[in-house]
């Protein structure tokens, strides 16, 4: 959502620096999930329909969704809908799903509805960062370190070539590979309700080897920009001059400079994640949030839509306000008092 | 049917051609690239043969567990069959209760829960007797106060059930003995019967309340079921047609993404997959890796004018529209060759279709005359399509194509998938559109769709005197003179109506070689659902 820049050094600033980061970008935070939550709440409400409409289907009169919509609060204004959706939201109640309502459940807490999807979404995507992480490092540091070398035009090219497809052409490449040709691996992940996905972990490699080439280029592409940049500055030939050991050049010196902006790109690829993993879901069949989230959208599941989401907003956030963070810890300028 | 195509979902196209962007934006609710076609799981009823079916042969082998990928509805998906509305809730539902009747592939009906229908001499009212001995899965025993409390459950505003049962006059339903029931009726029905087939009138236990432990008297009993994943029921041992079913249980997950279904097929995740799409059909036809189960099914897939709005409110102009069509071409290129030509009136295959009006083909120099007699030789007009049924679009771009020959110029226009059935949106206020009809009974298209108060009128059709003529053939006990009342019936539809029927297009799923005994029913996808005498082979 914001790639947030770089904090700036402000003048007004006198001690601890670190600290008046927090407490700023943790208001700022605040702000952006209040707006985010507004923005929700409405486009939700914008949607042609509502759940009674496509609970009913066809079979809508008139007379059977005024019952269902009355079963669901939606008879009530709209402010205090919101009110009382954002005020559980904010204390851990994420409400009850819109359409079991409008089927006539009394209590149908969307926090039990996407515990299991939300688990084996939260496993996917933590795969697949494990990897990506130090593959875009390695990867990134030793391109620029043979810049301009084969291994560099190799680097680049295949992670090039990852980027420029969608998702669901490199599913479908990899399931034409790995399954139709070869018969090595599943092409759908099909966990039971309940079910441990790590419990059949052949199952996962084909969805977290797609999300990985999808997003794997951009941090790539970012770490050795930034490492050619730094290889090239005096402090760094001075070190060199100094007849310090290359490894040690490399790893001690240029590496945390040249991580600054690698950081942000990173923490984009991870929230990146969070919108590859519902396409990749729903070619490979996997019951996470994604798949949830869509249903949810085409059954017009007001509450679970609206939970769900500003559980998104507020991942995109954290990664956010801790991408910031690490930067600072790892530009010692940043944190100098002006 | 009563639903006919169901509103929430999404539409269907091959996914390669989705951008992200699309699918995103589907995920809020514009274009989802999940789900598929639709309702047809509706209904029923159809047709003439079936072919392709996989084959018993050999010594029947029990046990094991049966999977089924379907269309999910994420948590939507119900085991009420009040509510259900989608092909998955159909399939779940069917399992766990009984109807009264039985459609039998041939579109026939026997005997279900219900042994004899018995009607008074102007059938406005009916005794039925309940076959005896039959429990539910609890133990307790079918009495006829179950029906009456499942009758009263169906009539409720929000019950998809209620045009099956708003004849009945609730307050005189009675019980007569603990297995015998009176249904008096508000208007005379001959074929009381047939209300009872489809799955939104499957009979539960009595004080049923909240189906999240449902007990049921059908084949599979409840084990365990997550909205929008998975169920497992289990065999029922004490089912009242013995020695069924066949396997011991059954599962059914929810794969809404077509290519993820059929993966899970061709891996062998699952045994049966429902609504193959047309284009996989045909290449696993050819390949012959699993078996493409067909239904010739009543399922009309048609073009409809609001016969009130101009230019449509002249019949020279409906006819016109009609005569432009080429069908063989629509039924070739649109779905793949998966379907019959259609004869614009409804129910293929059905009791009391009529069969002696001729087939109407293409004839562009006619539709020119009458379109010139109407002042409406430079006829321009737009017509309102969605991705939300297989075969719509694409019919819809051919049909514009035929038309230009005619000098009619068709505008396209897409309709989102979940506005298009919606009635408050844009359902019910097309001046041309199309729909999808899969039907069990002309009683129940014509109530629906046509009759004075229908609350389906695509076409806008009020006629008094027709609807006096309907009231007669669904009220006449005797089979000659009903037949005649329903030819007449559709021959008004036929030379008159706003329905341009193209096609009744089968069903398709995919079927795994392991199964077997599965046969193509013309009532529904999947063999109508229908498992009890499904096994796998070793």
């Amino acid at each position: 959502m914001t790639a947030v820049a770089i904090p700036r050094r402000s003048r007004r600033v006198r001690s601890s620096p670190i600290l008046s980061f927090l407490v700023r970008r943790t208001a700022g935070a605040i702000l952006a999930l209040l707006a985010a939550s507004i923005l929700i709440f409405l486009s939700v409400q914008v949607l042609p329909g509502n759940a009674a409409t496509a609970v009913l289907g066809r079979n809508a009169s008139p007379q059977a969704v005024r019952i269902l919509e009355h079963q669901m609060h939606l008879d009530q204004p709209l402010p205090t809908r919101y009110v009382h959706w954002l005020g559980g939201f904010v204390h851990g109640n994420l409400g009850d799903s819109s359409v079991a309502l409008a089927q006539g459940a009394t209590h149908a807490p969307v926090s039990h509805l996407i515990s299991g999807p939300l688990k084996n979404s939260l496993i996917l995507a933590a795969l697949t960062a494990l990897l990506m992480i130090p593959l875009s490092l390695g990867l990134g540091v030793l391109a620029a370190v043979r810049a301009g070398k084969p291994t560099d035009h190799a680097i680049s090219l295949s992670s090039l070539a990852g980027i420029s497809m969608p998702e669901f052409v490199i599913a479908s490449l990899l399931v034409a590979l790995f399954f139709v040709a070869l018969r090595w691996l599943p092409p759908v992940a099909i966990v039971p309700p309940g079910g441990d996905p790590l419990s059949a972990p052949k199952q996962l490699i084909l969805p977290v080897v797609t999300l990985l080439l999808a997003s794997l280029a951009g941090g790539i592409r970012m770490v050795r920009a930034g490492m050619v940049e730094v290889l090239q500055t005096d402090y760094v030939q001075a070190a060199r001059l100094n007849g310090l050991p290359e490894r040690r050049v490399l790893w001690h010196y240029a590496l945390r400079n040249g991580l600054a902006p690698s950081v942000q790109v990173l923490a984009q690829n991870l929230q990146y994640l969070i919108g590859g993993i519902f396409v990749v879901e729903a070619v490979f069949g996997y019951p996470g949030i994604g798949s949830t989230l869509v249903e949810a959208v085409s059954n017009r599941d007001a509450t679970l839509v609206q939970s769900v989401a500003m559980l998104i907003a507020v991942a995109y956030v954290l990664i956010n306000l801790v991408a910031d963070f690490l930067v600072l810890l790892l530009v010692p300028k940043l944190r100098e008092p002006a | 049917v009563t639903s006919g195509p169901d509103p929430r979902v999404a539409p269907v196209d091959d996914e390669r051609r989705i951008s992200r962007s699309d699918f995103l934006k589907g995920a809020a609710g514009v274009v989802g690239l999940s789900g598929l076609l639709a309702a047809c799981g509706g209904g029923s009823g159809g047709g003439s043969s079936a072919s392709a079916t996989t084959t018993a042969s050999g010594a029947v082998h029990k046990g094991g567990t049966l999977r089924l990928g379907y269309v999910g509805a994420g948590t939507a998906e119900t085991l009420n069959p009040n509510l259900g509305v989608t092909p998955i809730d159909q399939s779940r539902i069917q399992q766990l209760y009984d109807p009264l009747t039985i459609l039998k592939p041939d579109l026939t009906t026997t005997p279900g829960l219900a042994l004899e229908w018995t009607p008074n001499k102007d059938a406005t009212e009916w005794e039925v007797k309940l076959r005896p001995g039959v429990t539910f899965h609890n133990g307790k025993p079918l009495t006829a106060q179950d029906v009456i409390y499942s009758i009263r459950l169906m009539s409720k505003p929000t019950s998809a059930a209620l045009p099956f049962v708003s004849g009945i006059n609730l307050n005189e339903l009675k019980a007569v003995n603990s297995t015998t029931l009176r249904i008096p009726l508000k208007f005379p029905d001959a074929s009381l019967q047939t209300n009872f087939v489809y799955y939104n009138t499957w009979i539960v236990q009595d004080g049923e309340k909240n189906f999240s432990h449902p007990v049921g008297t059908g084949p599979f009993k409840f084990e365990s079921f997550t909205p929008g994943q998975q169920s497992l029921f289990n065999k029922n041992p004490n089912y009242w047609m013995s020695g069924e079913p066949y396997v011991d249980a059954i599962k059914i997950s929810s794969i809404s993404d077509d290519t993820a279904r059929l993966n899970a097929l061709l891996s062998g995740q699952i045994d049966a997959m429902a609504q193959l799409p047309y284009a996989q059909a045909k290449a696993h036809q050819a390949t012959g890796d699993i078996v493409v189960l067909t239904a010739k099914a009543p399922q009309a897939l048609v073009f409809y004018f609001d016969v009130t709005k101009p230019p449509f409110n002249d019949n020279r102009v409906r006819t016109a529209m009609k005569l432009i069509a080429n069908r063989p071409q629509l039924v070739s290129d649109a779905i793949s060759g998966f379907g019959t030509v259609g004869n614009d009136i409804i129910g293929k295959g059905l009791p009391f279709y009529n069969n002696s009006l001729p087939q109407r083909v293409q004839d562009l120099a006619q539709a020119k005359s009458m379109l010139k007699a109407a002042g409406q030789e430079n006829l321009r007009v737009t017509l309102k399509t969605s991705q939300i049924i297989p075969g719509f679009v694409e019919s819809a771009t051919l049909y514009a194509q035929q038309a230009n020959a005619a000098g009619v110029n068709v505008a396209l226009q897409q309709i989102p998938p979940d506005s298009y059935f919606n009635p408050s949106l844009q359902y019910l206020k097309l001046l041309f559109g199309q729909s999808q009809w899969p039907v069990f009974s002309l009683k129940f298209f014509y109530l629906q769709a046509l009759a004075a108060n229908a609350p389906y009128n695509e076409t806008h059709w009020h006629n008094p005197s027709w609807n006096t003529l309907l009231f007669k053939a669904i009220g006449e006990l005797d089979k000659a003179k009903a037949q005649s009342y329903w030819n007449q019936v559709q021959q008004i539809q036929y030379e008159q109506g706003g329905y341009m029927c193209w096609t009744n297009a089968d069903y398709v799923d995919g079927v795994s070689k392991k199964v077997q005994g599965l046969k193509p029913n013309p009532g529904g996808i999947l063999g109508n659902h229908d498992f009890r005498t499904v096994w796998l082979s070793a």
